[in-house]
């Protein structure tokens, strides 16, 4: 016998209460799914967008600071690329475009601070809703089937239910897993984005004009976390082979924005041959309308570059009547409304029913299928 | 409520169905402090019945009790008392095999560096030597035994449920778990409840043996008493001429006769026919090596009651 080896001794320490296998379960699965290559580099990549709109925050306030806050502005109405890649000119144009005489600003600072508080709003939605969002799913994909089904195929589900874990402390334990990391790609990068702002604005004081702006973008990384991990947990526990979980994963993504497209460009094509529709397109303003009008009124469209940054950034007007068809516009739609640039009833609540929908579904299922098993 | 010192498991009445199959029908059993040997063909309802024990599966009636508590009201505090070993092989991919315990005991709400310390003092105990730094998925069926045996025990349960233990081990390993589980038992006052299909094993180490078949329990008892022939009987084991020594035993009023060429049976003299036992031997030359009162092998009281379970079914066909 070894001499460490002290044979079998009995064991009477204090054990930790309910709750603690929750921590338990949502590190362990972290530490595994972190030895994943993949999932490395999706992490390193997905941090990458930030660097552009980095970019965006330092210009502008570099504008500021230098006192070009007006000849930004006339830059933007002349459609000129002020940060490299054409997304500060578009929220700049539209944010100057939307502001009335009504609550225009008295002093220029004033106008700074508003001005700066639209543009940056505009930037951090645009980061959290277009790339950050696509990039949410690849990565989930890549962690999320495996959580559950593992345990399934090796059936490490006894692992838990012979031991003093609930099934709302394993579900919760995985579906921190999944938030952690989605919080790496959205939050985190988010109130970085916010903290660079702080850090190239010409005075500290900014963070508490704009205060809020961590708190809406932490709510909409919630709002992103919550259903898709849900959603992706469903799936994971529905099969013992993670490659099918994956598929299904990627292939909802994929119909649901195929179908939202398709869905989309038949109502733009009825509505170009129709001219009763064209006339209410007219009154009530096109994807395009408020960023021409910011843009002086010159008939073109934006650069094709900055097309997507315009949808993200929520300069589209219109409302988008298949939004609920598809989980990234609808979420894309909540987050609008997080930053207070979406408050159109008929725009969020379809898209809000779809996603409680999903959740209440997904929370059912994981509900029945996690220990399935073990009544089988 | 807190765990009393009441029988470890106490199961009244439990029927549990699936769809129309009845799996478990009317099962009423008590395990006793020591080690319990749960035997039973394929399909007799062992795991399902492991499964109440633990309150993992609904049952249609009937109640069970461990140390006192409902495991279908009191889950948690019931596997806190429990320690089990599936028959499935039930691992973590990705894990090392002390991670794997570590993690087990991290569950069962171990501090973290406790929980790595107790990991490592089960493996020593459980002889895994520097294979626990592998991945489990990459660990012998024999070792992968081990670490799932330790990762029952690391959290210092009372009752320990090890469904078919010694599958895949070699017999040096096998021996070694079967003396854990004494070891266990009978040096630490563990409850061992073990399922099996090995009677070897049950006879070894059991101290009470349950007979389930097609879903009842079929027979329950000490080993003691479920293999004591009808009449008591004593074997004398010796070298020599047995037919002659037999003979003078005839002769001196004892029933015996030869059971194989190494030993004689007759019915337990009193002490006075012991000494005339001793004279017979002397006289025949015999020399004798062991005296000892017989016993029916358990694979015999295991085939009879299996037997007489099964004939109801015959009668109906």
């Amino acid at each position: 016998m070894p001499l460490h080896d002290v044979g079998y001794r009995g064991w009477t320490g204090r054990r930790r209460g309910p709750g603690h296998a929750v921590g338990v379960i949502m590190t362990t699965g972290i530490r595994l799914a972190w030895t994943s290559r993949w999932l490395r580099r999706a992490l390193l990549f997905a941090w990458s967008p930030a660097l552009f709109f980095a970019a965006s925050f330092f210009a502008f306030e570099q504008a500021i600071d230098e006192g070009r806050l007006s000849s930004m502005r006339e830059g933007a109405r002349m459609g000129r690329n002020l940060d490299g890649v054409g997304m500060l000119g578009t929220v700049l144009a539209e944010t100057l475009g939307r502001q009335s005489s009504s609550d225009a600003p008295k002093t220029e600072e004033e106008e700074i601070s508003q001005t700066r508080r639209l543009v940056w709003s505009r930037l951090l939605l645009a980061f959290v809703r277009a790339p950050q969002a696509v990039l949410l799913a690849v990565v989930v994909g890549l962690v999320a089937p495996a959580l559950i089904s593992r345990d399934l195929r090796a059936k490490a589900w006894l692992v838990y239910f012979t031991r003093p874990v609930s099934r709302l402390e394993y579900i919760l334990g995985k579906g921190l897993v999944l938030a952690v990391i989605i919080a790496g790609i959205t939050m985190l990068p988010g109130l970085a984005l916010w903290l660079i702002g702080v850090l190239v604005s010409p005075s500290v004081w900014v963070a508490v004009a704009t205060w809020d702006l961590p708190l809406k973008v932490i709510a909409s990384s919630l709002v992103l976390m919550v259903p898709t991990a849900l959603l992706a947990l469903a799936y994971s526990s529905l099969t013992a082979e993670s490659r099918i979980a994956s598929f299904a994963w990627f292939a909802t993504w994929a119909a649901c924005w195929i179908a939202h497209s398709s869905l989309t460009t038949a109502d733009m094509m009825a509505a170009a041959n129709d001219p009763a529709a064209q006339m209410d397109r007219e009154t009530t303003g096109s994807l395009w309308g408020d960023v021409d009008a910011a843009l002086g009124g010159v008939d073109r469209p934006p650069p094709q570059k900055v097309r997507w940054f315009a949808r993200a950034a929520g300069l589209d007007s219109t409302i988008d009547p298949w939004a609920w068809i598809s989980p990234y516009h609808s979420l894309g739609v909540m987050q609008g409304w997080i930053f207070g640039i979406e408050r159109r009833p008929q725009a969020i609540l379809p898209p809000l029913i779809a996603l409680v929908t999903l959740s209440v579904v997904s929370i059912v299922i994981l509900w029945r299928r996690v220990d399935a098993p073990a009544r089988a | 409520m807190q765990a009393s010192d009441a029988a470890p498991v106490v199961v009244d009445g439990v029927v549990k169905r699936y769809g129309r199959r009845t799996v478990l029908d009317q099962v009423s059993l008590v395990v006793p402090p020591g080690i319990t040997g749960l035997v039973g063909p394929n399909g007799a309802g062992k795991s399902t019945l492991v499964r109440a024990i633990l309150g993992l599966v609904r049952l249609a009636a009937g109640s069970v009790r461990v140390c006192g508590l409902d495991p279908v009201a009191d889950p948690r505090q019931v596997r806190q008392l429990v320690g089990v070993v599936p028959e499935d092989e039930c691992t973590v991919p990705g894990l090392a095999a002390v991670e794997m315990v570590r993690y087990a005991a991290r569950l069962s709400g171990f501090p973290a560096t406790e929980a790595l310390r107790r990991a490592h003092e089960v493996l020593d105990w459980c002889d895994a030597g520097q294979e626990r730094y592998r991945p489990v998925e990459t660990l012998s069926v024999g070792m992968r035994q081990k670490v799932a045996f330790a990762a029952a025990i690391v959290h210092d349960p009372r009752l320990v449920i090890l469904d078919e233990p010694t599958n895949g081990l070699d017999p040096i390993e096998r021996r070694a778990m079967l003396g854990r589980l004494e070891t266990l038992a009978h040096r630490h006052g563990k409850t061992v409840f073990v399922s099996t299909h090995v009677l070897p094993d049950v006879e070894a180490i059991c101290d009470h043996v349950i007979v389930l078949a097609a879903g009842r329990v079929r027979l329950a008892g000490s080993i003691t008493a479920l293999t004591r022939p009808a009449a008591a009987e004593t074997r004398l084991e010796a070298t020599g001429p047995l037919e002659e020594f037999a003979a003078r035993l005839r002769q001196a009023g004892l029933a015996a006769r030869v059971a194989d060429p190494r030993g004689i049976v007759f019915p337990t003299p009193t002490a006075a026919g012991i000494a005339m036992v001793w004279q017979a031997a002397a006289a025949a030359g015999v020399e004798v090596s062991s005296l000892a009162g017989t016993h029916r092998p358990l694979e015999e009281v295991f085939l009879q009651a299996i037997a007489a379970a099964e004939e109801p079914d015959h009668a109906a066909a």
